[in-house]
């Protein structure tokens, strides 16, 4: 009883079930979180984002192998649905454009 | 088991006033500025709930809104972080997964029955009514909490207000990083927007047992540079504080748009420039019963003690190599806190001889192999096969960087393998994408004094380039 050794709390994924999984070829962090769950619970992966990926490494020898943590998509945190309700339509007028620092500033911008 | 203690000589912060409530049949109090978790572990409350597959005992573990250990039902909303909600007088909270409830729970049964894992894969697809029928036990079995009833859910959503603000700079966390950029920015008259998930800006700072080398290499305690700090960061009218808000997505398609909600408000903040700190997030680390109840990050049981005045529970143990580590066990053991000792890589220093000195049972050059417990941690074995009694464990271990918000909007991370994923900036906080700076243990693990600079840095970087647009602006438009 609790030799369990957890790597995602929120989920209950444990390591044996990462080395199964890695057994069964999820050799990256996109399928393994796939396949086991890490990552896609109320934390979103705060927790065993580092230790998966600290997994990989040892397994696949190296920091280098494992470039990228799994897609990150929004929202980032539990959010009443309500919000997008009352949101509406974006106000886009007399916001800075991101392009401004590559190309020639256009009239308008950054205005104060 | 738990129990309350005495605030430090010079503990800053305010709890309020006390309230009571009700905590499933029990009642229970704890003050207006206190959070729910640590007036329920100061009455002796451990098990929080109950993990989602294997009905494993949960109780805190982060004390600060990044794990999912201490989710709780609060006046009939599920899911609500008990480390985040103050008491208020009359609220009535009850725990979440198990039956008949999360104390005795028959369903942690499947954790016994499966004692190395459930592979869940394969199971009931024979046939598909039998997967059917087994879909609609395992619904029921696991999942997080569910709201008491519609008229509940409703209320959440009458709560949510939305607002739209432009300002010029919004920077997010209000940690040393970030509040170092919003008052460089804030210095030259810029208007600066911080959102800050807590409800006190300050960041590491807060921590009881942290020290602080502040301008003229004087060191200071965490407690006493976050005082020096206020009235600068209070008087600047350019400088608007969002506490308890958190930043949920930020995008850069054509404008810069960062989505952010507290309690009982949601923003669309559109700025001008973005700069991001969001700091570090405390891990654990992996190893047989890492998820006992009792089990904290040392910051959070730094929190709970010095900040919330509460033991979690003692004999308490300290697992870490760091001065912070070894100066907590010690401030500890000056508060009067029964420690089981400390088990450290640690061989020499001040901090190790003082520890020495007070007679705290070093266990040096050992690694912690398992923890052993029920429905909560009970007993530490070692590598080197001692057995040591144990009822609050704080583990440090390195921090891995809060990446995710520069991440989803299309900014580069790197990995390394001691703490994890961080962003990628350059000297002055400038990522890949225009307009956009990060700071701090976002981008990767540093001391504090660091993390300051780097954050002062950002920030003048940031008004260079609000100037420079101005420049731009004005000779087009003479042109």
């Amino acid at each position: 009883m609790g030799a369990k050794t957890l790597v995602c709390r929120c989920e209950d994924v444990s390591l044996l079930d990462l080395e199964e999984a890695y057994k069964e070829g999820f050799r990256d962090m996109e399928s393994l979180k796939r396949y086991t769950g890490y990552a896609t619970g109320f934390c979103q992966g705060k927790g065993c984002q580092a230790h998966v990926a600290r997994f990989l490494s040892q397994k696949s020898g190296g920091d280098d192998k494992v470039t990228n943590p799994t897609r990150t998509r929004p929202l980032l945190h539990p959010t009443p649905v309500a919000m997008f309700a009352r949101a509406g339509e974006p106000e886009l007028i007399d916001v800075t454009r991101l392009e401004a620092d590559t190309q020639k500033p256009q009239t308008g911008e950054d205005a104060e | 088991m738990g129990r309350r203690i005495n605030f430090l000589d010079d503990h800053p912060f305010d709890r309020g006033r006390k309230v009571r409530f009700q905590f499933e049949k029990q009642e229970i109090s704890g003050y207006d500025r206190e959070p729910l978790a640590a007036a329920l572990i100061a009455s002796g409350v451990r098990v929080f709930g109950r993990s989602i597959k294997y009905h494993r005992p949960r109780g805190p573990h982060c004390m600060r809104a990044h794990c999912s250990s201490c989710l709780m039902q609060v006046d009939g909303m599920p899911n609500v972080r008990s480390c985040q909600t103050m008491c208020r007088e009359g609220m009535s909270v009850e725990r979440q997964g198990g039956w008949p409830g999360s104390q005795w729970d028959v369903y942690r049964t499947v954790d016994w029955m499966t004692p190395k894992t459930l592979e869940h894969h394969g199971m009931f697809t024979q046939s598909a009514v039998i997967n059917r029928a087994a879909m609609r036990v395992v619904r029921s079995l696991s999942g997080l909490g569910m709201a008491a009833d519609v008229a509940t859910a409703g209320r959440l959503d009458a709560q949510v207000g939305f607002s739209r603000v432009k300002p010029d700079v919004v920077v997010i966390g209000a940690g040393v990083s970030g509040l170092a950029a919003a008052l460089a920015v804030a210095e030259s008259g810029f208007q600066v927007l911080v959102i800050e998930r807590e409800g006190l800006p300050g960041g590491r700072l807060l921590d009881g047992s942290v020290q602080f080398t502040g301008d003229g290499a004087e060191i200071l305690s965490g407690w006493d540079a976050w005082r020096r700090i206020r009235p600068a960061w209070d008087e600047r009218p350019q400088i608007q504080l969002h506490a308890e808000t958190t930043a949920l997505a930020v995008f850069l398609e054509q404008h810069i748009q960062v989505l952010a909600c507290g309690s009982s408000d949601c923003m669309e903040i559109l700025p001008k420039r973005l700069i991001v700190c969001t700091g570090a997030y405390e891990q654990g680390l992996v190893y047989p019963g890492n998820d006992l109840p009792g089990i904290f990050g040392l910051r959070a049981l730094d929190r709970l003690v010095f900040r919330y005045g509460v033991v979690p529970g003692e004999p308490m143990i300290i697992v870490g190599e760091s001065d912070q580590a070894l100066r907590l066990a010690l401030m500890m053991a000056e508060q009067g806190v029964r420690l089981g000792g400390v088990v450290t890589q640690r061989c020499d220093g001040e901090l190790v001889h003082r520890l020495m000195g007070r007679n705290i049972a070093l266990y040096q050059g050992r690694k912690l192999v398992r923890a052993h417990g029920g429905r909560g941690i009970q007993r530490l074995e070692l590598d080197s096969q001692e057995q040591l009694d144990c009822r609050a464990l704080g583990i440090d271990a390195p921090s891995s960087p809060a990446y995710e918000l520069l991440h989803q909007a299309g900014c580069d991370v790197t990995f390394r393998s001691e703490s994890g994923f961080m962003l990628i900036s350059d000297d002055e906080g400038r990522t890949r994408r225009p307009h956009v700076f990060a700071a701090g243990r976002c981008t990767g693990t540093m001391p504090l004094e660091e993390a300051r600079l780097q954050g002062e840095r950002a920030g003048l970087a940031c008004v260079q380039s609000l100037k420079s647009a101005r420049i731009q602006t004005r000779a087009s438009s003479s042109r």
